[in-house]
Formats: structure tokens, sequence, C-alpha cells
């Protein structure tokens, strides 16, 4: 059976580590393995939560960016290989929470490439801190923070109290990552509702449905981040959209910050989601049925430097010519 | 690896098939005539390899194995010596006023 990795990011001093140490006392976390990724020579997040996650493993060199992925892969591998000897309890999920200064995607990438970890884990959620205090300036300084809230499934925004009012900066979110949960961290009390439903996979199908139709995102620019979002009545031809975005993200897959569309496809009568960050796309995951008789599909992509018109009559072009 | 005929099959991609309505080394064609409208402007050919692999196949008798999509768009981009990219406005007027 697979176990869920669930990572969480956000830039530093976002609070990643003040909520895990919170959360981690609650019941609800007791069977977590927790994989703290720290900069700096001395891991001193590692130290923070030490008397409370003894099974806490550290990665050592820092940043999770693709040359430590072979690090990543060993310390999962050596998680999994304590747990089937019965050195470390039977847990049965995986926190890992990166450095503030981490792109999620080379994470993604390695559980979704390996063939090692391929089949015993998979992506949970991907949980995003925002210090509302320093937001606006990370934002403009920092290319880290966008594609950590372009890839989260959550958003948590956090020093809300030092902030004062929020209301522009939770817009300015849900505008940048449409559809995704935006909650505050002061309202997450336990494991349970900061990981409920632990990803697309548990997720109720009527409601992920649902989701997607209830929030209509609309093509703009947003800071540095340009948001595409195609519409569109007709089922897609499986191969050539397979193509086209396979080919896309080859040749831009770091100017495409996020893609993730619930799609309506001729090679089946049930919904089909995608979710991926940069290069990497998850598997497809299949809904059991259609809620209603709206069957649209919806793509949305995040872009950075990449023109959303191009975008929308590359795939316009693309899809008429598998359509025929 | 396909019963019948022993083949291992390609890596896992996400844009595998959906259903398992065809056989497939079926789907794998489809896949293939469908890259092979893309590449044809670009005067590149795929052929399948073993039902494992793509054979990309250069205008000037230029040959290289790729084992998965990636794979294949790399070896593409190294043949041409440029990317193949599918925002680029000359490949979509191609595609466009050139129908099947």
């Amino acid at each position: 059976m697979s176990i869920a990795l669930n990572v969480i990011t956000g830039f530093l001093g976002s609070g990643k580590t003040t909520l895990l140490k919170r959360l981690l006392q609650g019941e609800s976390l007791g069977d977590t393995a927790l994989l703290i990724n720290e900069f700096g020579d001395v891991g001193i997040d590692h130290l923070l939560v030490e008397d409370i996650a003894p099974d806490t493993v550290l990665l050592p060199s820092g940043c999770v960016c693709c040359s430590i992925r072979g690090e990543l892969k060993e310390a999962l591998l050596t998680l999994l290989q304590r747990r089937e000897r019965g050195e470390i309890p039977a847990f049965k999920r995986v926190i890992l929470e990166t450095t503030g200064l981490a792109d999620p995607a080379p994470i993604l990438a390695t559980l979704n490439n390996d063939v090692q970890l391929r089949g015993r884990l998979h992506i949970g959620l991907v949980i995003t801190l925002v210090d509302a205090s320093h937001a606006v300036l990370q934002e403009r300084l920092h290319p880290e923070w966008l594609a950590q809230v372009a890839a989260a499934d959550r958003v948590l925004v956090s020093k809300t109290d030092l902030a004062g009012d929020c209301t522009a900066l939770r817009a300015h979110l849900r505008a940048l990552n449409a559809g995704t949960p935006i909650l505050d961290t002061h309202a997450i009390h336990s494991g349970d509702q900061l990981l409920l439903g632990e990803g697309l996979r548990s997720a109720e199908p009527a409601i992920e449905v649902s989701r997607w139709q209830l929030h209509q995102t609309t093509t703009a620019s947003h800071g540095t981040a340009q948001v595409c979002s195609l519409t569109f009545d007709q089922p897609l031809d499986w191969v050539g959209f397979g193509v086209w975005l396979s080919m896309l993200l080859r040749c831009h897959g770091e100017r495409i910050l996020r893609v993730k569309g619930l799609l309506n496809v001729n090679a089946s009568n049930t919904p089909i989601v995608i979710h991926g960050v940069q290069h990497c796309l998850h598997a497809p995951v299949h809904l059991p049925a259609w809620p209603g008789s709206d069957r649209q599909s919806r793509l949305v992509f995040i872009l950075r430097g990449l023109d959303p018109a191009l975008l929308r009559r590359s795939f316009d072009v693309f899809s008429r010519r598998f359509a025929a | 690896m396909c019963g019948l005929c022993g083949l291992l099959g390609e890596d896992l991609h996400w844009s595998d098939p959906l259903g398992d309505e065809l056989p497939r080394r079926r789907e794998r064609l489809r896949r293939i005539a469908a890259i092979n409208q893309v590449l044809a402007v670009f005067r590149l050919k795929v052929e399948d390899f073993q039902g494992a692999s793509y054979l990309l196949l250069g205008a000037t008798g230029k040959q290289a194995l790729a084992s998965g999509l990636d794979q294949l768009w790399q070896a593409a981009q190294d043949m041409l010596g440029r990317p193949l990219d599918p925002l680029d406005p000359k490949l979509l007027d191609h595609l466009e006023c050139n129908p099947l």
C-alpha cells in the first residue's frame, strides 16, 4: 500500500516548524514520519521538533533542489527500510518540511520519476505557508515564493495577527492559485485538519468536481505571474492532448509553475483530474462520475514569463488538429 | 509485459491510455501517429521500436532511439539543434494551414 508524502513548504520564517511543532503534540499526527530539510551548517529545526518526534530524519546538505534529489531518495528509502524492519513504528504518512528557499517541483519529480519510490510513496498534499506580514516583499524579491504558492494544494496564511487586514493578500492568493483552499494557521488545531483528505486520491469526488465548477478562473496577470484559464465544451482527444502537454512541459516546464485541470476526454466517461508542477505531471486521477450535466473541461496554468494568448492559440490549434 | 507477444512495454508516463478498450500496442500506434503529425513539420519521423521505444528518423538519415516521450522530445531537439516549441507561431501556422 502506497504511503502519502505530504510536503510543507513556505518561505523562510513563515512558521512551518512552529506549526508542525504545535500539531505534532496532538494525537492525530502520532503515526507520521517527519523529514526536515534544513539549510545551513547546524540544523536547528531538527532540534526544535526532536523531543516530540524522535524519528525525524534531517536531510543535511541544504536546499531541496535538483542536486540533492538523490539524498531525498536515500532518506525516504532508509525510512521505508527501517519501517519494514520494525525499527520504527509503521507510520501511515510522511511529512516533509522543506527549507524556506526550496522550490517544491524537484521533490515532486523525485517521487514521480524514481522507480524505487514510485508505487511505495505518492504525493499527498503540498501545503504552503504564506507569511502575511512579509508576503508582498517576498513575492517581489524571491522567485521561490511564487513557485511555492503556485504548487500548493492548500495555502495557510500565518502571522495574520501581525499583519492586520489580510483581505487583499487573500484575494491575491485566490487569484494566483484559484480553487485552492486558503486557511489561517490559527484555525488549524490538529493534524487531521491540516491534512484533511490528504490529496486528490482520497478527496470526495463530487466535492472535487464542484470545486472546479464553482471556481471560475479568468486569464489575468498577477504580479510576475500570469494565470491562463482554458475551458472547452467538446470532449478532448487524450492522445493528442498528451502529445501537446508533454511537448509544452518539456520546452517550457520551468515557466509553467503549475498546471491543473478537470477534463472531459473522449477516452473516458468520467472526469479526469490532472495536476502538475513545472516539468512534472502526476498520474491522472479518475473520478467516479460527473455529478451533474455540466461536463465542461477546465485547464488552469500559472505561468511566469509565458504569453497566455500564445498558449491559448497553441492549445486551440492542437486540439482542432487532433479532433479532426 | 504483454502475454501474447512478450513485449516489455513502454515506461510509465502520465499520458498513457486511460482505459483498456484497445490493446496497448494499438494505443501506442495511435500515439505515434499523433506525434508524427507534429514532427512532419520538422521533417522528422517516429517509428515504433519493439513496442518499448521510439525510433526517431531525420531527413538526412540520422537515427536515434528514445524510451518514453520526454526522451523523444529531447532526441528531436538534439537532432534539430533547437527545441520543439509547441508555442512557435510558425509551427502553429503550418498546422493550421495544412490540414490532414
